[in-house]
């Protein structure tokens, strides 16, 4: 018995061996994509699904707008097959950091002509190059959820140029997702069109996407969920009040319990409208849109019905 | 024969002057057609070999010469300059992968290249030391630029401002060396690569500052408004890119307008170089302003003007040798003649003509071995520099 248990032992290994190689090999053919948030990460992983190794490298706690990569990090973005830029300056290391423009897709180029300026920089000039502006773009273009099914479209396309003998699939993928991205755009919008000219308030100007989109009367202030607002704060939110008899106003995550009994007492409610541009703790992005579209019911006076 | 050659020997060693005099003249005319021949080699070689393997240039409209000489081997004349938008004109094709280039500013004496991420691997250039370029500010050394300015990653490299007379213009920027390339023996060994958008900020296009809305100096704010200030000249902008000032530095004006010498592009198969050479075709094409050009049709141009102007130097060099050898066959006439004395004694000593002719043969195979030899040592020395002297004489 003994003299038949060794060769079945080296056999078992052999095959352990064959498995881990195969695995391997099959690792080196998946296209490594490195994203700048988190949308595009679930694009990504939902258009590629096993083709592909989505990384998606900045710190949970951080927003990815503003994360600076260090070199190593940027060295991981440099090796990529496929590195998804958001567009519309998002992440502005990425306009200070070298990247290889053949493997770098910006997947809201063919709306580039529909961007939101801001306007709240402050102009200067000095020397020879006149006055100019360091205001930029409104960034978070996935808010608008057929902006977002139009970044999942840049996405399958770059992803089927590098693997074209999987184009079918690719095109399913993206079928799926454009058309959960598109149900869930109708929802927003039939919740949104009873009232479009309710104002509202949002504690940053983060909204801009989803206003235009869903033609909300949105006017912003530029406070941290996490922060209770100074006095000057809560002046200037009393001032724009009177011009903007708001009721909600609408947070990027749960405002501290003190910011909401003042505002409260001043009669605006809160909803939390996550950007989502992080990865949640839990569920994935179009579980956090339908999230959303929940407090945007409420908001608009509306019971929750759907899931 | 031995007693023949030892003789002669002897005798070009007492009369050494003339023998070195002799030696020289045979040995140069030897070399300069040989040695010319070599660089001539060395630059057909270094030239073909690079245009070759470019598919296409895209640039403004000028000398195309001049446009393929920076962009594939950085010389020292810069052609009418392009904006960024023509690199997305050519992604827009969907016909090419363009690579941008900027090709204008020096430091230490060696060229300056911006560019981007793809140039490296176009050119399949790998880092030998450090890594590669990661964020604003840093630059990567050719082979040869390490080695001449002895830097390495970690080093500073100060960017040359463009005029001397300049006082008033962009201050030169402290570049931090991020790695050293693996030498290739072209072009790219003698230049220093930065990313296209920090030859933006060498020439001020791109800067950083102090936030002026929260400056307290007041010498520092000419005039305050809403939504406005104006700085006085004594803001002083950074000079060196680092961690703690790089979020600072910006963009003037739209990216789409900023300047870059070139672009290499290299077109996804040959049907679509032809369908992106024929939108440069025409008035209408580019806005009439750009033009695309075969760099490999465009050096072969420039070596056939090379290689006539060598038949000329050919023709001159001929005369010029037969001159030498009559000059030669009149020295030893007339040392013949002064030897008469000297001849006529080995005569009378018991040696037949014969003897006499042998020695002076000799005399002659020692002189042109000699030579050879020195001949062959001076072009082997020339192939040891040829490269760089290639690159200084048809190149820069």
């Amino acid at each position: 018995m003994r003299q038949h248990s060794q060769p079945f032992g080296l056999t078992a290994i052999a095959l352990v061996l064959m498995l881990c190689w195969a695995q391997a090999a099959f690792a080196e053919d998946k296209l490594r994509i490195y994203t700048v948030n988190y949308p595009l990460a679930y694009f990504a992983e939902r258009i590629a699904g096993d083709l592909a190794e989505v990384s998606f490298p900045a710190p949970v706690d951080l927003d990815p707008a503003f994360w600076t990569p260090d070199a190593e990090t940027i060295a991981a973005y440099q090796g990529a097959d496929l590195i998804l830029l958001n567009g519309a300056d998002y992440a502005k290391w990425t306009a200070k950091a070298s990247l290889p423009r053949s493997r770098t897709v910006d997947t809201s180029r063919a709306f580039r002509h529909a961007y939101i300026r801001t306007s709240d920089a402050v102009s200067h000039s000095h020397g020879p190059g006149g006055e100019h502006s360091h205001g930029g773009v409104a960034f978070t273009t996935w808010m608008d959820l057929d902006q977002a099914a139009q970044q999942a479209e840049a996405i399958a396309q770059a992803v089927t140029r590098r693997q074209p003998d999987a184009e079918a699939q690719i095109e399913g993928n993206l079928q799926s997702l454009q058309r959960e991205l598109r149900q869930l755009d109708a929802r927003i919008t039939a919740i949104t069109r009873t009232d479009p000219s309710r104002p509202l308030l949002a504690s940053h100007p983060v909204y801009q996407y989803l206003a235009r989109r869903y033609g909300l009367n949105l006017r912003s202030v530029m406070w941290e969920p996490e922060e209770v607002p100074s006095e000057s704060q809560w002046s200037e939110l009393e001032g724009m009040l009177k011009t903007h008899p708001a009721k909600w106003m609408i947070w990027e995550g749960e405002p501290a319990e003190k910011t909401v009994e003042r505002l409260r007492a001043l009669g605006v409610e809160t909803a939390v409208f996550r950007p989502c541009a992080n990865r949640p703790s839990t569920g994935d992005f179009l579980a956090v849109m339908t999230e959303n579209a929940r407090s945007l019911q409420r908001v608009f006076g509306q019971e929750s019905t759907g899931p | 024969m031995i007693d023949s050659l030892y003789v002669a020997w002897r005798y070009l060693s007492f009369n050494w002057g003339r023998s070195l005099t002799l030696i020289a003249c045979v040995t140069l005319i030897a070399l300069l057609p040989l040695s010319l021949e070599q660089l001539l080699d060395e630059s057909e070689r270094q030239l073909l070999a690079r245009a070759e393997s470019t598919p296409l240039v895209v640039g403004a409209k000028g000398s195309s010469l001049d446009l393929v000489m920076n962009s594939l081997y950085f010389g020292d004349t810069v052609p009418e300059l392009l904006s960024m938008a023509a690199v997305d004109r050519v992604a827009d094709t969907d016909l090419a992968l363009p690579i941008p280039l900027y090709v204008r500013f020096k430091a230490r004496g060696f060229p300056i290249v911006g560019t981007n991420l793809d140039y490296f691997d176009f050119r399949g250039l790998t880092i030998a030391e450090g890594r590669n370029l990661a964020l604003l500010g840093e630059c990567v050394l050719g082979a040869g630029v390490a080695e001449a300015l002895q830097l390495g990653p970690g080093d500073t490299l100060l960017s040359s401002p463009e005029t001397l007379f300049d006082l008033a213009g962009v201050y030169p920027l402290k570049m931090r060396v991020a790695g050293v390339l693996a030498p290739t023996h072209g072009a790219d060994d003698v230049a220093v690569f930065v990313d296209l958008k920090t030859t933006w900020v060498i020439q001020g296009l791109v800067h950083g500052h102090q936030d002026l809305t929260a400056v307290t100096d007041p010498t520092l704010v000419m005039a305050r408004s809403d939504g406005s200030v104006t700085a006085t000249a004594k803001l002083a902008q950074y000079t060196e890119i680092t961690p703690e000032n790089l979020d600072s530095f910006h963009f003037h004006g739209s990216p789409a307008d900023y300047p870059i010498t070139a672009i290499i592009a290299l077109p996804h198969d040959d049907k679509a170089a032809a369908l992106l050479r024929g939108r440069y075709v025409g008035t209408d094409a580019a806005d009439g302003l750009q033009q695309v050009v075969v760099p490999g049709s465009v050096i072969e141009g420039l070596l056939a003007t090379i290689f006539r102007i060598k038949n000329v130097l050919d023709a001159v060099i001929l005369v010029v040798g037969m001159a030498t050898v009559l000059a030669l066959i009149l020295v030893f006439a007339l040392s013949l003649r002064l030897r008469q004395g000297e001849l006529q004694t080995i005569f009378k000593l018991g040696c037949g003509r014969a003897t006499i002719a042998r020695l002076l043969g000799a005399e002659i195979l020692i002189i042109l071995a000699a030579s050879a030899v020195l001949t062959a040592l001076l072009l082997v020395g020339v192939a040891q520099v040829d490269a760089a002297l290639v690159r200084a004489l048809f190149i820069r």
